[in-house]
């Protein structure tokens, strides 16, 4: 009887255990799917793709990264309240650790890599196929575009451009890839945006531009190009996104980082209280009105940005909130959402390339600048005549651009874009263009990863 | 029926089938007495067994016992710690009276091990036991703390100040990098969860599931280390195992046990700082060696003046005396049906940092029933409620910024008599934000043994280990800025987990003639852990936390839960998290020849949901020996020798230590809308060919017992490698999907030891006995095949890197040669070993090692009639500590602002000074080619981590038999025990034991040793009362 229940009870019991055995062994984590289980409809394309615009936004990246390693790298700060990273990045040199470098470059190649996975999942396109082909090309454009701007020594640093660049990532692979020439990378870049313009709508989805049109394809065309030194075309693309009429520039200069309220905004990722609320590292870094931010302007540069009395632009600086430093008042709000791309900057980009291009485009220059001052200035006082010359015009037009531009990340790349122009070396820190210490040190991960990856040199600005 | 209750429904049908087959028989009753044979004195205790059958008793004080025993019955066992077993015939008595012989209780003494337990001396593979009275000795912050110099090669490093914190525990060594390395814990056969980072990393140092554990529940702790003992684990014995085992029921009258501890906690060991008055003197040194002129700059938004009036001593103003108040009422009675074992215990357990303790609220319940001479039901049920009322600490602030960014020249409070905001401020974060980590845990387990012939055992057992955690936190009106002094912010993170495990064993014994005797065993197993926790988190303005208003939770909680559910379409509001399945099938032979030679073979098939689809199911054998050479006849002349045995394993076993689910892609539906639309994300890539690191495990020993069994010890050596090691850093960071966890199989790790533990009885007399003992173990360790650079792993908390040719978690840095005297620069050698003014991290070299070169402890005991002294001191020698604190606290009075140690006075101040440490500087990018102040890792930092530690001192007196009698108790013992008294370093930044703020299981096998702001261990004291009724 005994023996009888035992065998009985193993005979169940084996056939359960070894039955059930793969069933028992399936636990899925919840909420993660495979990519076969995520991507089934054209609809699942397209959320993918718009997830990536969060990731655009992320602080780490267009969210605030960019624009503070950028500043870092410029000439408008005092240095000596920077500790760590940001130290050796203020100092221009910029070693082989640092997680605030390295972040950004993880995050720039994420987007990279999320626009990778989107064009391989065309197939289930239909309808949409244009905007979702066309969306992820341009953010890959973008991807390494703020790349190779940051890691590379600028276009023109060599006649033919073969100076080493990034690592080009146009599918996906989750191994080592070295470094392209600085040319393949720009030559990838446009193609993507050419494509991008190509493929994208006019207008945006639900009437804002917070999702990537022809526009905005044309508008980082019109940059890419601007920073190419490349002015016929940075011109031609400035002038469609301008004569679009899609986008007037702010009357209130606060309206630029603003709730919705910018009407110059040819890209922005929307801050959406409760959903997606991007800039929070523009805050942290830069707000003056809750604490003693380390950003803090030199007596030099301060003193060139408030000397005109009537610059309405001087709202975006205090000497007072914090006595005794000059601080950004730019991002003194707790919700605004974050421009890529907006009018001033294209506008700032036509006058300047008119200028460039001679005669026949330099009144379209002088308008545009004007425009820009009278916005500025309250007025007409400080405008420049119909008759001024191209240099006037562009010097006046280097000048507003870094006063319309102060804390989003565009002084370090003039200084570099006008060295490779015209070996003019304008950094008031007094480095020249082209030392090591202007581009960032790529992360060490990348050498340990593969031993044949090719690090920057280092140091050399002072 | 759902297909995941199909393993637990196969053992409840088990089970049911067992209990059918209980029968009764008939009975008669053996009678009789055990004397000691030296001195014939009646012996109490001893257990009296009917061979082949789970029916036993126990003698009474004068060693008389009375056993009912089946008609079948031929034979008793009479066992007892300290005496050689006996078997004796009862074949046509009634009457057994009998001496038993002391013995070297260590190889008398029954060792669990994994499904079943041994006898010491027929164990094959390396098992280090700690009793629980061995264990108990001091007021550990959490268990596996009390273990520290207990065991060889068993190395604990214990937990930091604050209470409950966990230890690292490693045992032979580290041989994994991602995966955990630490050990499987199993208590009472369930494997339980021992995971820190079940929350994540959160505020610093995290929550440690073992604190929950009740020490004084423990009857023994086994420690597994090689594959002859952890084989049978299969793809989780890598790291060694450890077998808790709680107390049962023991044979006799129902045995009352009272005792309780009071004392007072403090920091073993603090670093020193300068005041304001120096600080500032301090600061404007830098300033002025730096060529700038004037007062310096003075951070928090201060005047000189004003700094200069301020001298905060914020370590003060945080600590305090902890108090220790523990109380514990256990019974332990058994018939020859019922044995039971039931446990009460409170204990409050302050730290020194003010408002942190932990609380433990734990009841046990064992109880043994044997309805028949072959069945015994077993229940083993235990509730412990840990209350862990955190502090911030580390990076999270709190104790850590006492250490760190507060500095003297900070006031706490304005002179508006509000607090100070503008730097660092513990005392408002200590004060304005409270936190409760409250662990419920309840484990329970079922068996039924049932000798279903002779030598044949059926053993099925159940178990559940049922935990609900909360995570309470409340910010204060004041500390999230709200006008309105109730508006604080109440949230609670609840998780409740289920970890169902369950198993059947089969376990044949068969004897072919006088000289061999086989054991075969063949085993199911099934676990399944599950853990949820709300997709949201609950919380709401409130005026204190929600551990004191329940109510408003649950009103809170069941508000958000409608909300989803009423949403068009209903939202789910939980999620299932780290939920993973092991299934086994393992098997064991062990075979014995003249009770000389020993052999064991074991096996297991392991398969796992936390492996990839690719690699589901693991195979992992192992076969050890041991041949006891003192039983041969040629030894007979060596008087001396008592026992010798010499044992060898190899095995392979697996390192399953990751977390659940990571094989899987994580592409996900996005929780957030973006413009309006839904977004999906990738979260991470997935892996489904992700497998169990692999470990291939030697092991040889030599055990002894000489000179009349006074001397006894082992030696052992084990070799381990560890390969397929479990990886995630080191993909291309341009790659776009980011890391994968993945296995390299091109990596080989290895450890390779001695160990050797002594036990002396100096003097061993009725009255007056003396035992020294000790440990020492040496690993070393070395990453022989490594396929990625060195600063794969680095960045975050990880200071160390993994390099071919090195130990696991070297410090790889710039050696700082000195001063020189002329400038007060310091000097660097390069990779070369050439002198350089300049910093460079290409001078970067191996320059150290986080493990130590040997470790143990020694301990000695002293008794005299009814007084006790006795004492443990651990040890460790060699290895380095990384003080990555006293790097930024070297600079402290440069812009990076921390608070000065006051070691690194010793500092360059004007030409011709011989210094150990630079001229001070108020930028450290003044050292020339120093990047900055984060990148001034260099040897000027890097510590000898040896120590010597007085771990135990304990005076006791225990009662008189006589005085006793007359007051009708068993015992009495009142006692004194403090820990980490003393401490001998080198190390001048405070406690030379660091468990820092983890991150995650690899910062704990690359940065143990490596400080950031942690805080010094505890040094307890306390007065204990043991009565015995």
């Amino acid at each position: 009887m005994k023996s009888f229940l035992l065998k009985t009870s193993l005979a169940l019991m084996i056939p359960l255990m070894l039955g059930s055995c793969s069933k028992f062994l399936e636990r899925p984590p919840e909420g993660q799917l495979t990519e076969e289980e995520l991507f089934k409809t054209e609809d699942d394309v397209v959320a993918f793709t718009n997830g990536i615009y969060t990731l655009v936004g992320d602080n780490a990246f267009m969210g605030g990264r960019k624009q503070l390693l950028s500043e870092l790298l410029g000439d408008e700060y005092r240095g000596e309240f920077f500790t760590g990273d940001y130290a050796e990045i203020y100092r221009r040199a910029n070693s082989i650790f640092g997680g605030t470098r390295d972040d950004f470059y993880r995050k720039a190649y994420d987007v990279a890599g999320r626009s990778n996975i989107v064009l391989s999942h065309l197939d289930l396109a239909s309808t949409r196929k244009n905007e979702i082909e066309g969306t992820a090309k341009f953010f890959r454009a973008i991807a390494h575009f703020e790349v190779v701007r940051m890691f590379a020594q600028p276009w023109g640093f060599t006649n033919d451009n073969s100076h080493p660049g990034v690592p080009l990532r146009t599918e996906l692979n989750l191994g080592s890839v070295n470094r392209s020439t600085v040319k393949e990378v720009y030559d990838q870049v446009i193609a993507d945006l050419k494509a991008a313009d190509d493929l994208l709508p006019e207008a945006p989805a639900n009437a804002k531009y917070y999702s990537v049109t022809k526009w905005a394809a044309r508008a980082y065309l019109a940059k890419v190009y601007f920073q190419q030194n490349d002015f016929t075309n940075a011109f031609k693309y400035a002038d469609e996104v301008i004569k679009s009429n899609r986008f007037l520039l702010d009357t209130d200069l606060d309206q630029r980082y603003s709730l919705g309220g910018s009407t110059e905004g040819i890209l922005s990722i929307e801050y959406s209280i409760n959903f997606y609320m991007p800039g929070g590292e523009l805050k942290g870094a830069f707000r003056s009105d809750v604490g003693l931010p380390n950003f803090r302007f030199t007596d030099q540069y301060f003193g060139i940005a408030t000397a005109r009395g009537a610059d309405k632009r001087r709202e975006w600086y205090t000497n007072t909130l914090q006595p005794g430093f000059n601080l950004l008042t730019k991002y003194n709000k707790n919700e605004f959402d974050v421009p890529l791309v907006h009018l001033t900057e294209i506008q700032l980009i036509r006058a300047e390339s008119a200028a460039e291009t001679g005669a026949a485009n330099l009144a379209t220059g002088i308008s545009d600048i004007n425009a820009i001052m009278t916005r500025a200035y309250g007025g007409t006082a400080f405008n420049l005549p119909s008759s001024a010359n191209a240099a006037l015009v562009i010097s006046t037009t280097r000048t507003e651009r870094e006063l319309e531009l102060v804390g989003e990340g565009n002084r370090v790349q003039e200084i570099k874009r006008i060295g490779a122009r015209s070996g003019a070396n304008i950094d008031r820190r007094g480095s020249v263009w082209n030392c090591n210490g202007m581009i960032l040190q790529f992360p060490k991960g990348e050498q340990d990863a593969f031993p044949g990856f090719v690090m920057n040199a280092e140091g050399g600005c002072f | 029926m759902n297909r995941r209750q199909l393993p637990g429904a196969c053992m409840f049908t088990i089970l049911l089938l067992l209990l059918s087959c209980i029968s009764y028989a008939q009975q008669r009753t053996i009678r009789g007495t055990v004397t000691n044979a030296n001195d014939q004195a009646g012996i109490a205790g001893v257990t009296v067994t009917v061979k082949g059958t789970t029916v036993a008793t126990s003698t009474g004080q004068d060693g008389s016992f009375s056993i009912n025993v089946p008609a079948s019955a031929t034979t008793l066992v009479f066992t007892s710690v300290g005496y050689a077993a006996r078997e004796q015939s009862i074949a046509g008595t009634s009457i057994v009276d009998l001496t038993l012989t002391p013995a070297d209780a260590s190889l008398e003494e029954v060792v669990v091990i994994g499904y079943g337990t041994q006898r010491r001396k027929d164990v094959t593979g390396a098992i280090s036991k700690v009793t629980g009275e061995n264990l108990n000795t001091i007021p550990a912050p959490s268990f596996e703390a009390a273990l520290q110099g207990k065991a060889p090669g068993v190395q604990i490093i214990q937990g930091n100040g604050l209470a409950g914190s966990g230890s690292v525990v490693r045992i032979r060594g580290v041989g994994s990098v991602t995966a955990g390395g630490d050990p499987l814990y199993v208590l009472d056969g369930i494997p339980i969860t021992s995971d820190q980072f079940i929350r994540g990393n959160s505020g610093a140092m995290n929550q440690n599931p073992l604190a929950s554990i009740n020490p004084a529940d423990i009857e023994s702790i086994e420690i597994l280390k090689d594959a002859g003992a952890t084989g049978i684990y299969g793809s989780r014995g890598a790291n060694g195992v450890i077998l808790i085992t709680t107390k049962r029921g023991k044979t006799g009258k129902p045995k009352f046990n009272y005792s309780n501890r009071l004392g007072a906690a403090t920091a073993a060991l603090k670093p020193e700082f300068v005041n304001s008055t120096e600080w500032l003197q301090l600061r404007q040194e830098g300033w002025a060696n730096d060529g700038r002129t004037g007062l310096a700059d003075v951070p928090g938004g201060l005047t000189y003046a004003q700094a200069a009036s301020n001298n905060t001593d914020w370590w003060k103003e945080l600590t305090s005396t902890g108090f220790i108040n523990e109380h514990n009422l256990s019974m332990s009675q058994g018939t020859k049906k019922l044995r039971s074992f039931v446990n009460l215990t409170y204990g409050s357990y302050e730290g020194y940092i003010k408002s942190n303790s932990f609380e433990r609220l734990s009841a046990r319940a064992n109880i043994d029933y044997m309805p028949a001479d072959n069945v015994k039901i077993s229940l083993t049920t235990g509730y412990n409620r840990g209350n862990n009322h955190r502090v911030s600490a580390a990076w999270d602030g709190g104790i850590g910024d006492a250490l760190s960014s507060a500095l003297p020249i900070f006031p706490v409070y304005t002179q508006e008599n509000n607090y100070f905001m503008n730097g660092a401020n513990p005392v408002r974060k200590i004060q304005e934000t409270k936190r409760r980590e409250i662990d419920n845990r309840f484990i329970g387990g079922l068996s039924f043994e049932w000798q279903v012939i002779k030598n044949l055992y059926v053993r099925a057992n159940g178990s559940i280990e049922y935990t609900t955690a909360f995570d309470d936190i409340f910010e204060s009106a004041n500390w999230i800025n709200q006008p309105n002094k109730d508006s604080g912010y109440a949230k609670r993170n609840p998780y409740w987990g289920t970890n169902k495990n369950g198993n059947v064993t089969v376990n044949y014994l068969k004897k072919f003639g006088n000289n061999h005797s086989f054991n075969f065993l063949l085993g199911t197993e099934a676990q399944e852990y599950v853990r949820k926790k709300y997709r949201f988190e609950i919380g709401d303005f409130a005026s204190e936390g929600y551990w004191n208003n329940v109510g408003d939770y649950r009103k809170r909680r069941d508000q958000l839960v409608r909300d989803r559910r009423n949403q068009n379409p209903p939202q789910p509001t939980e999620i299932a998290e780290g939920e993973y399945t092991f299934n086994s099938f393992f098997g064991r032979i062990n075979y014995s020849y003249k009770e000389r030679y020993a052999f064991q073979v074991t096996a297991r098939m392991d398969g796992s949901s936390k492996f990839g689809q690719n690699n589901r199911h693991g195979f992992f054998p192992a076969a050890s020996a041991a041949w006891t050479i003192s039983e041969e006849k040629f030894m007979e002349k060596y008087e001396f020798i008592n026992f010798l045995k010499l044992r060898a394993s190899y095995g392979v076993v697996g390192n399953a230590n990751i977390a659940a689910g990571r094989y899987y892609p994580n592409f996900a539906i996005g929780g957030v809308n973006y413009n309006g639309s839904p977004t999906a994300y990738l979260n991470s890539y997935g892996n489904p060919d992700l497998k169990w690191e692999r470990l291939n495990n030697i092991d040889a020993a030599v055990e002894f017992s000489l000179f009349n069994s006074r001397l006894t010890g082992e030696v052992a050596y084990y070799h381990k490698i560890t390969t397929s090691t479990i990886m995630e850093p080191g993909l291309s960071l341009s790659n776009g999907v980011g890391n994968v966890l993945r296995n390299l199989y091109n990596s080989k790790i290895l450890n390779e030891g001695y160990e050797l533990s002594l036990n002396y009885k100096v003097i061993n007399k009725k009255d007056f006995t003396w035992s020294i003992g000790g440990n020492i173990s040496k690993n070393y360790n070395e990453v022989l095949d490594w396929e990625l650079g060195p600063d794969v792993v680095s960045g975050g908390t990880n200071d160390t890197r993994i390099v071919k040719g090195l130990p696991i978690g070297v410090n790889y840095l710039v050696r700082y040669h000195g001063v020189d005297p002329s400038d007060g620069l310091p000097i660097w050698l390069d990779k070369d070993g050439k002198q350089t003014k300049t910093f460079s991290l290409d001078h970067r070299v191996y320059a150290g090692s986080v493990m130590p070169d040997y470790m143990g402890g020694f301990n000695t005991a002293l008794q005299y009639k009814g007084f006790e002294l006795s004492s443990l001191f651990t040890f460790v020698v060699g290895g380095n500590i990384y003080d990555n604190s006293g790097k930024y606290q070297f600079l402290g009075t440069s812009k990076k602002n921390w608070n000065f140690r006051r070691d690194f006075l010793d500092r360059w101040t004007e030409p011709g000074d011989i210094a150990k440490y630079p001229r001070l500087t108020y930028d450290a990018a003044l050292y020339p080619g120093v990047p900055s102040e984060d990148q001034f890792n260099s040897t000027m930092f890097l510590h000898d981590a040896s120590y010597l530690r007085m771990r135990e001192l304990t005076i006791g007196y225990r009662v008189p038999q006589n005085m006793l009698r007359k007051w009708k108790l068993n015992m009495v013992r009142v006692y004194v025990t403090g820990s980490n008294l003393l401490t001998f370093t080198k190390y001048s930044g405070g406690d030379p034991e660091i468990t820092r703020d983890f991150e995650n299981p690899q910062d704990r096998n690359l940065s143990p040793n490596i400080t950031y702001l942690t805080a010094p261990t505890q040094r307890t004291v306390v007065f204990g009362l043991n009565v015995g009724f």
